[in-house]
């Protein structure tokens, strides 16, 4: 390097903006007053909805009062968290195909005009058709079991991920594949340090979107082709009328979405730290 | 380029002593769509540009000035002509140059290190010697303490200083800039004028810049191409021999207001600027 003489302008009108650093006491304080209002009203409606059940004696097949609920969650808890198992068992595989295959699909039709005349419209047809419907298709196609259901939550959540990543890898800025071209970039080079990093917070999203509807997907197919599984367990529940066990599973299930979303938010932020909608703590000229 | 088995291993200086890359230019025009939507970019233009040169190109907006870069980057054809770059005509994008646009085009998802090392990974240098070179880099643009953060984090001024480390990394001969500074506020691109200069003068590069500010085109330059409106001719070509490194100050001076009145009045005769 070559030393710069005296009197280099120093950059005090220039100065960068210092990234924000937040106290850790600070972080947990707002984090207590974030969470007080929704356990408020979760403990003022649950209380509600005991009392009124009690008061009107409403039979628990028809709308058991929640400490039945929780009553069941206690003491059917195995068997609970057995059946969710499998559910997350057919979810993950599912998706982790349905990914892979729908960022390959997205890649081959972004990258080649052929190939996205020739799949295009197809998917768009495939994707108009409610998924339901085909359900017990699968049945018929892959028989009873986790590979039916597996293969229902890739038909599932696959959409997602292929818009996804077209748009994604449509949208690099042209000015920056010119510059790196004239650096004498090969197109994989183009394809692997510009347009899939440029393109990864869009794919994130769609992966975001896939990853949430997957166990849906893997519930409604152990609804019609499984004999396990928190769908089945659902089905059989409500077929023996034991309504407070249901109720059980879809708590259970709906915990598991909350925090399989949560998961799929982290794992966003540890990807794009870079990314606007990762900074939100930020603010320009804050200190 | 000059010595095509030129050893592309950066070293944390560039030799001094190199020869350099000689630009020249003949009878090149430049013309966009045909027949009676034609329209000229550039009139005949013949010019050489000496190795180690900095040459401003100043001129109204839509002169031709980017176009005539951007055929010499060899980024376009010319309609006629031909353009020699190190003795030898120009068939496609040039390998020894570093440009630096008006947008830095920093990518967002690398810190400020990885972006200035990404031509070495494109052309795959020893990264060992890139780092070196981009740490060196980094220092002499006064922008070595961010090497860590990224291009949000930072202001308009120090992304151009990044987008220029970038553009020097694999020690091109060469380094095209246009208009680099011109979406930044005065003060701020007074700097980046003193700073350019002293960069220039430290990596012995041959240096085109594209500029519409009289001003910036002078202070750094060599020697300043005038060009008037489309279309894109030359109207002058003056030589600015202040000694480097040069202050603001010299702004001031009779000398170089000199110089300044003589282009200025060149504008104002052929319509280009107001009086």
């Amino acid at each position: 390097m070559t030393a710069l003489p005296e009197g280099r302008p120093e950059g005090r009108l220039d100065e960068p903006r210092a990234p924000a650093t937040g106290g850790l006491g600070l972080r947990t304080r707002r984090a207590a007053t974030n969470l007080f209002p929704p356990l408020l009203s979760a403990v003022i409606g649950l209380g509600l909805w005991e009392g009124l059940v009690r008061w009107f004696a409403v039979p628990s097949y028809v709308l058991p009062p929640p400490s039945q609920v929780v009553l069941e969650l206690v003491g059917e808890w195995q068997y609970l968290l057995t059946e969710l198992g499998w559910t997350v068992l057919a979810a993950a595989i599912g998706v982790a195909i349905a990914i892979s295959l729908g960022i390959l699909a997205g890649a081959a039709i972004a990258l080649s005009p052929t190939v996205d005349r020739m799949l295009t419209s197809w998917l768009v047809v495939i994707h108009a058709i409610p998924k339901v419907v085909i359900a017990p298709l699968f049945l018929i196609w892959f028989g009873f079991g986790v590979q039916s259901e597996v293969f229902f939550v890739v038909t599932f959540t696959f959409f997602p991920v292929v818009v996804a990543t077209i748009t994604g890898l449509k949208s690099a800025d042209p000015d920056v594949l010119q510059l790196v071209r004239s650096m004498g970039a090969t197109r994989q080079q183009v394809l692997r340090k510009i347009m899939f990093p440029s393109a990864l917070p869009i794919i994130l999203s769609g992966v975001k979107l896939s990853v949430s509807l997957a166990p849906v997907g893997a519930v409604i197919g152990e609804f019609v082709a499984s004999n396990q599984g928190l769908g089945h367990l659902l089905i059989r529940a409500v077929g023996d009328m034991d309504t407070a066990l249901a109720f059980a599973a879809v708590t259970l299930f709906s915990v598991f979405g909350v925090l399989l979303w949560r998961a799929a938010e982290y794992v966003e932020g540890r990807l794009l730290p870079w990314h606007p909608s990762q900074r939100g703590d930020f603010k320009p000229g804050q200190k | 380029m000059t010595e095509p088995d030129r050893d592309h291993s950066p070293t944390a200086s560039p030799a001094p002593s190199r020869p350099g890359t000689t630009i020249e230019l003949e009878r090149v025009t430049k013309v966009y769509g045909a027949g009676a939507l034609a329209v000229q970019a550039l009139s005949p233009i013949s010019v050489t540009l000496a190795p180690g040169q900095a040459v401003s190109v100043v001129g109204p907006s839509g002169c031709g000035k980017s176009t005539l870069m951007r055929l010499i980057a060899g980024l376009e054809a010319p309609s006629s002509g031909t353009i020699r770059v190190g003795g030898r005509p120009v068939a496609g994008p040039l390998e020894d140059l570093g440009i630096v646009f008006q947008r830095d085009l920093l990518l967002d998802w690398r810190d400020v290190l990885g972006n200035v090392l990404l031509p070495a990974e494109i052309k795959g240098l020893a990264p060992a010697a890139a780092r070196r070179r981009a740490a060196g880099l980094l220092a002499e643009l006064g922008v070595e303490r961010f090497a860590g953060h990224y291009p949000w984090q930072l202001s308009g001024g120090m992304r151009q200083r990044v987008a220029i480390a970038r553009a020097l990394l694999p020690s091109p001969t060469l380094m095209f800039l246009d208009e680099p500074f011109s979406a930044l506020d005065a003060m701020t691109r007074d700097q980046m004028n003193v700073l350019l200069q002293q960069v220039q003068s430290a990596e012995h590069v041959t240096t085109l810049l594209i500029t519409h500010s009289i001003l910036e085109a002078v202070f750094v330059a060599d020697r300043v191409l005038v060009m008037s409106g489309r279309p894109g001719t030359l109207l002058d070509d003056i030589a600015v021999d202040f000694p480097r490194p040069r202050r603001l100050s010299l702004r001031e001076t009779p000398e170089f207001s000199a110089i300044v009145r003589r282009i200025r009045e060149q504008f104002v005769r052929t319509g280009d600027l107001v009086g």
